[in-house]
């Protein structure tokens, strides 16, 4: 009975050896289960223009612009829906559905002029009731409680908080002077008063007898073939979870669009590329885009066309400067005042030579295989007001790292190749690390041996799923170090959201008030409507930033987007590959 | 046994319950909740706290079950935090199906190549044919499931293009048989690969029965008493060799829904498996717990069926 | 995803009693192993997984480098004489972190296979002995783990504990599926109990102690060394499917299940096949020379079994 089992074992280990030769046995006993000849997927009737886009997450579903919250949804929104105003390639605010705009003296005001003849997907005509309805709904006081979180854009408009409250149901913020005038009031001279004006705008004979609290419930935002936009294509149909089609708004008000159709597909990551290369896929943009091990790949494809573009965003290297009390995480109170100083980082020459410690360019070349920039500056470098040249450039330096943590009286007392504190106590740095980005992830052990070659102990924890690390990032008391991404908008190029010592953000906690200062000098009216004065002060700011680092900026990450050449007319921007689609045309 | 039936019957709702009460617990405490994942300088990070008031976050664990238990039991899942707007149950209405068929798919693939083969190995035992099943077999319960996915789209999919690589369906607006095709076409890698582990287990399984059976007593009999081999075979031993790989499959039904998870992730597929692991990943507690109490609920009722039909097949087992 | 994923294959209720031994003065145990010794396939595979197992213990012997060192000069490199098996993304040499994964990814294997034995095992006998009340609360108590969702309770021990150890990944494993073999031995038990020589043990007033350990584990041992066998192959591969979703042992501790599940981009599987393939193959290797061990054990306990 046992004789033959040597046969058998050579056989099953010969059999799996080639896992070629393995699923050559599974095809067969497939075979046998069913004569299901591979059957020609009926794709779109040859004469329609179709492309196909990838995204390697399914959107979430929530198609309204004023409730939706990934980027996936985003992909689609983008096509459906239509803001008055939008950024050209040189973030100049170029009309959309307004024609023209007069800003007012003090820059309280903006009076928009809208495009006439412009209708919904509906057919009902867009007027400036749409305007005021969208801006409305975003200062209800449903709004937030319904899952609404844009409260940015109207926060600054007059009498958004009585509105808010509950307190009246009068809206002077955004008023309709006439069918296709309408008017922005702000609260305060405000230097975003057309950033606030450039959010997407919803049908207000759509959602117009909803209560807010039901909008995000409501077909329209929901259902494929309910949602209403303006925008060069509608939302028809789609697989839930698979695919998402589009379809040409034949009426659009820049000219029909040449596609007949614009679908998104689902796709996982680890294939895009196969799916490219079969031609499946016609683009790949944003968020997946193209990993920077897969250039060259896709480079060597005849009929993928590749985009270059500097990210909008960075990763840093955090430090904590210092954290807040108990009762303040438990109040969800930010208050620079209550700050407690994280000691082991107090110190600007420790944080320098843990700048110095680290080779940027070499993490770029190895880990984005050079598809990056170094920054110094938290301010992306598409803006006018980026300074590359005075803030510090770190670049790296072993020996000056060692030399600026003797100064600092760090030095290794006991010989075991790590520095001691100046009053001789073991001297151990904690850093934390999120999971969610591979390059960052490959990258953490890469610092952290970085940093120790200059004689700092690091202690790498292990790293955790995003969301527990989010909230860690705000409620921990040890950590010193931590890693983050941040991709920033295109809205402004303020940075106080991210590094105000009262911004939420400001996960390092620091607290420059000299920063924060200018920070504010430059948004300030009257001054700050001079660009050249923005332009100055925001250059303090970033000398300032690199000098007492609240992070070292690692690297920018470009963004690889790629595209199959019979697609024409592309012209992206900047940050999204996604412009004037309704040009976009194939050809076979 | 009824009194056995009825009496696992009364602990059924009180398990599940306990189970609830475990996961609602331990989701709880881990860090993280559905804003934190959210970090966006455009948003007012105020604006979340503001959320997490409304939605009460922020109460004490018991209360946060006692409300989503009292909904429950009215039979509302609550609103998922991810899916904006849209009710836990249709959510998962619009998932399950997928799963189902891609269950069934699998157990039919299970049934069709396993039992068939299982039963030729055993008639025709230490011949080549089973050697390549056996090998075949044990390939099958060795290799990752994960593995074997990525592998056949890379070479089925993207190579030989005979299967499309990702997704349920190919495109909207299919209806009848045109439907029918393509969801078969689509589910073919995805079944495949969910089924690999279980027709390679069921084939060994059944061999080894059949054999047994063969061997046994009563068949002997039987042919004695001039039965043809046929009857032999279909009349007695496959009913008594079916019975033992029967109960198994009331096993099935919960591993199959969990074990999708892998599978459902590698294909893109949009069943309850990704669901499951999308909402792991974004705290969307009202789903999670959907899920879970499925899951718990056909887990005890597979086991529930498996125990009675042991009882019945081995009368040496009394439950009293 | 649940460990029992492959367990159905051994929730065989059959009873065999192998201890009734015919042959007066030799051990089941004897007797079985002289039984196991006949079976090559299942010999060669002890061998093999000796070697396997061997040639990671003497990881530090075989190769200099360190599993975690990466080299960011040299990301992505083919085989060559300096590293066997190249480098990977992060330059890290594949060999060394074959063997020092495969180290790891046997040690969950194994002690998440003590640990479930033991629980599972203890609970089953007790449940299977007694009967009655003391075996519904058990039973009632196995069906809430078994129902518990596995993934779960990983992100929430995971996130909790800010670190997964291996200790904490095989406690893991442990709780969510020892119900399975505690079924299985209850069964055993339950119909063991009814048994004559049961009955005439208990008879003379031997203790539940002794029967227990006297009569029903070498009784029931069969089945439950054959799981324990499989178990660790189960665990092995569920270990890399867990990394696949990415709640394996986190980076940059290397296993064979994350070495894989890093691996398996287009890019990777067409051009750099000596990243992935080892590791796939080694898991491969390992769980069907654990599974070839297991079959050979059940057909070693139970002669009357035609199973391979």
């Amino acid at each position: 009975m046992v004789k033959k089992r040597s046969w058998l074992l050579l056989l099953t280990f010969l059999l799996t050896l080639g896992l070629l030769a393995a699923c050559g046995g599974q095809e067969q006993t497939g075979g046998e289960t069913e004569q299901e000849e591979p059957q020609e997927e009926e794709t779109t009737q040859p004469d329609k223009k179709v492309v196909v886009g990838a995204m390697d997450t399914a959107p979430n579903g929530q198609f309204n612009p004023i409730f939706y919250t990934d980027a996936y949804e985003a992909n689609i929104i983008g096509l459906v829906f239509e803001s008055l105003i939008a950024r050209d390639e040189n973030l100049e605010f170029q009309p959309e559905l307004a024609e023209s705009w007069e800003i007012n003296e003090d820059h309280t005001s903006v009076t928009f002029k809208l495009r006439e003849g412009i209708t919904w997907h509906d057919g009902e005509p867009f007027t400036a009731d749409d305007v005021v309805f969208t801006y409305k709904a975003l200062s209800d006081p449903e709004y937030i409680a319904a899952g609404g979180v844009r409260t940015n854009y109207v926060a600054r408009l007059v009498g958004f908080q009585e509105y808010q409250n509950g307190e009246t149901d009068e809206f002077p913020g955004v008023v309709a002077l006439d069918d296709y005038t309408v008017q922005f009031n702000y609260a305060e001279p405000n230097v975003l008063a057309l950033a606030d004006a450039a959010f997407p705008i919803i049908p207000e004979h759509i959602f117009g007898d909803v209560p807010v609290s039901e909008i995000p419930e409501h077909e329209a935002s929901l259902k494929p073939g309910k949602v209403i936009g303006t925008g060069p294509f509608k939302f028809v149909d789609m697989i839930e979870g698979e695919q998402y089609i589009l379809e040409k708004n034949e009426n659009y008000w820049k000219g029909e669009p040449k596609l007949d159709s614009f679908v998104w597909r689902v796709v996982n990551a680890n294939v895009i590329l196969g799916m490219l290369e079969t031609g499946e896929l016609d683009f790949v943009g944003d968020p997946s885009g193209i990993s920077p091990d897969d250039y060259e790949l896709v480079s060597a494809m005849d009929h993928v066309e590749i985009i270059e573009e500097a990210d909008f965003g960075y990763q840093i290297l955090g430090f904590v400067h210092a954290f807040r009390t108990e009762e303040d995480i438990n109040n969800g109170v930010i208050n620079p005042d209550n700050f407690v100083p994280n000691e082991k980082l107090q110190d600007k020459r420790v944080r320098q030579a843990i700048a110095y410690a680290i080779d940027r360019e070499g993490l770029i070349d190895a880990l984005l295989k050079g598809h990056g920039e170094v920054v110094n500056s938290p301010i992306a470098k598409q803006w006018w007001v980026y300074d590359d040249q005075n803030p510090t450039q770190y670049k790296q330096d072993v020996e000056k790292a060692k030399s600026l943590l003797e100064e600092a009286g760090y030095v290794d007392v006991d010989g075991d190749g790590f520095v001691e504190t100046p009053d001789g106590e073991p001297y151990e740095l904690t850093m934390a690390y999120p999971l969610g980005n591979p390059i960052r992830e490959q990258s953490a052990p890469i610092i952290q041996d970085m940093i120790q070659k200059v004689g700092i102990k690091v202690n790498l924890l292990q790293p955790m799923e995003f969301g527990a690390y989010s909230e860690q990032l705000e409620v921990n008391t040890d950590w010193d170090l931590y890693l983050l991404g941040w991709s920033l908008g295109t809205t402004d190029p303020d940075p106080s959201p991210l590094w105000s010592a009262d911004a939420a953000y400001n996960y390092g906690r620091w607290n420059n008030p000299e920063a924060d200062e200018l920070a504010k000098k430059a948004i300030t009216p009257p001054d700050a409507f001079d660009r050249d004065f923005r332009k100055e002060v925001y250059s303090d700011w970033q000398v300032m930033f690199q000098d007492d680092l609240p992070a070292l900026l690692l690297y920018a990450r470009n963004s690889i987007w790629a595209y199959n050449k019979r697609i024409t007319g592309v012209d992206h921007l900047p940050w999204s590959l996604l412009n004037d689609v309704h040009e976009w045309d194939v050809t076979e | 046994m009824t009194k056995y039936i009825i009496r696992r019957l009364l602990v059924f709702f009180p398990m599940l319950f306990a189970l609830t009460i475990i996961v609602f617990t331990l989701l709880k405490l881990a860090p993280g909740d559905p804003y934190s994942q959210i970090m966006d300088p455009n948003i007012d990070a105020s604006v979340f706290e503001e959320m997490r008031k409304e939605q009460g976050l922020d109460d004490p664990i018991h209360k946060q079950y006692f409300r989503w238990v009292t909904s429950v039991v009215q039979g509302d899942f609550g609103e998922s935090f991810r899916h904006k707007g849209r009710t836990v149950a249709e959510l998962i209405w619009s998932r399950l199906p997928n799963t189902f068929y891609l269950g069934a798919f699998s157990v039919f693939i299970t049934i069709i190549v396993a039992l068939p083969i299982g039963i030729y190995s055993a008639r025709n035992p230490y011949s080549l044919f089973d050697y390549a099943a056996t090998g075949f077999g044990f390939f099958g319960l060795a290799v990752p499931n994960f593995l074997f996915g990525v592998v056949a789209i890379y070479l089925f999919a993207i190579k030989l293009g005979w299967f499309p690589a990702q997704g349920s369906v190919s495109q909207p607006g299919l209806a009848g048989f045109d439907l029918f095709l393509a969801k078969l076409h689509h589910l073919f890698l995805p079944g495949i690969t969910l089924g690999l582990s279980s027709t390679a287990a069921y084939m060994r399984y059944m061999r080894s029965e059949v054999l047994s059976v063969l061997g046994s007593d009563y068949i002997r009999t039987a042919r004695a008493k001039g039965l043809t081999e046929r009857t032999v075979l279909y009349k007695h031993t496959l009913r008594n060799a079916l019975i033992p790989i029967i109960t198994l499959l009331g096993f099935e039904i919960g591993t199959l829904l969990s074990g999708a998870v892998i599978t459902e992730n590698v294909f893109k597929f949009p069943g309850i498996g990704t669901l499951y692991i999308e909402s792991i990943g974004a705290r969307d507690y009202p789903v999670i717990m959907a899920i879970t109490l499925m899951l718990g609920f056909f887990t005890l009722l597979g086991n529930l069926i498996a125990d009675i039909l042991y009882a019945i097949v081995d009368p040496r087992i009394r439950y009293d | 995803m649940q460990p029992e994923q492959q367990m159905n294959l051994n929730q065989d209720p059959k009873i065999n009693v192998p201890g009734e031994a015919k042959e007066k003065g030799i051990s089941p145990f004897r007797m079985a192993f002289r039984r196991f010794l006949k079976n090559k396939a299942a010999v060669v595979s002890i061998f093999v997984l000796a070697i396997i197992i061997l040639l990671c213990l003497c990881a530090p012997l075989l190769t200099d480098y360190d599993p975690i060192e990466y080299d960011l000069l040299k990301i992505d490199q083919k085989p060559s004489s300096e590293h066997i098996l190249g480098t990977d993304n992060s330059g890290r040499d594949v060999f060394s972190r074959l063997l020092y994964g495969g180290r790891i990814s046997i040690i969950i294997g194994f002690s998440a296979m003590f640990f479930t034995l033991v629980i599972g095992v203890t609970l089953g006998a007790i449940a299977g002995y007694y009967g009655g009340k003391v075996d519904n609360i058990i039973m009632r108590i196995t069906d809430i783990f078994m129902i518990l969702p596995f993934l779960v309770l990983v992100l929430v021990i995971v996130a909790i504990l800010e670190k997964v150890t291996i200790q904490i990944f095989v406690t893991i494993i442990a709780l969510t599926s020892w119900p399975s073999l505690t079924r299985i031995v209850r069964g055993s038990f339950l119909s063991l109990r009814e048994r004559e020589f049961v009955l005439g043990a208990r008879a003379i007033g031997a203790s539940d102690f002794r029967i227990i350990f006297r009569h029903f584990i070498p009784n029931a041992i069969g089945p439950i060394v054959v799981n324990a066998t499989l178990m660790v192959a189960t665990y092995i591969v569920i270990e890399s499917g867990l990394s696949f979703i990415g709640f394996g042992i986190p980076e940059p501790t290397p296993t064979w299940g994350n070495m894989l599940s890093s691996a398996l981009s287009v890019r990777v599987l067409q051009y750099h096949p000596e990243q992935w393939v080892p590791p796939g193959l080694m898991i491969l290797l390992t769980v069907l020379c654990i599974n070839f061990i297991g079959d050979g054990l059940r057909d070693a306990f139970d002669p009357k079994s035609n199973k391979r």
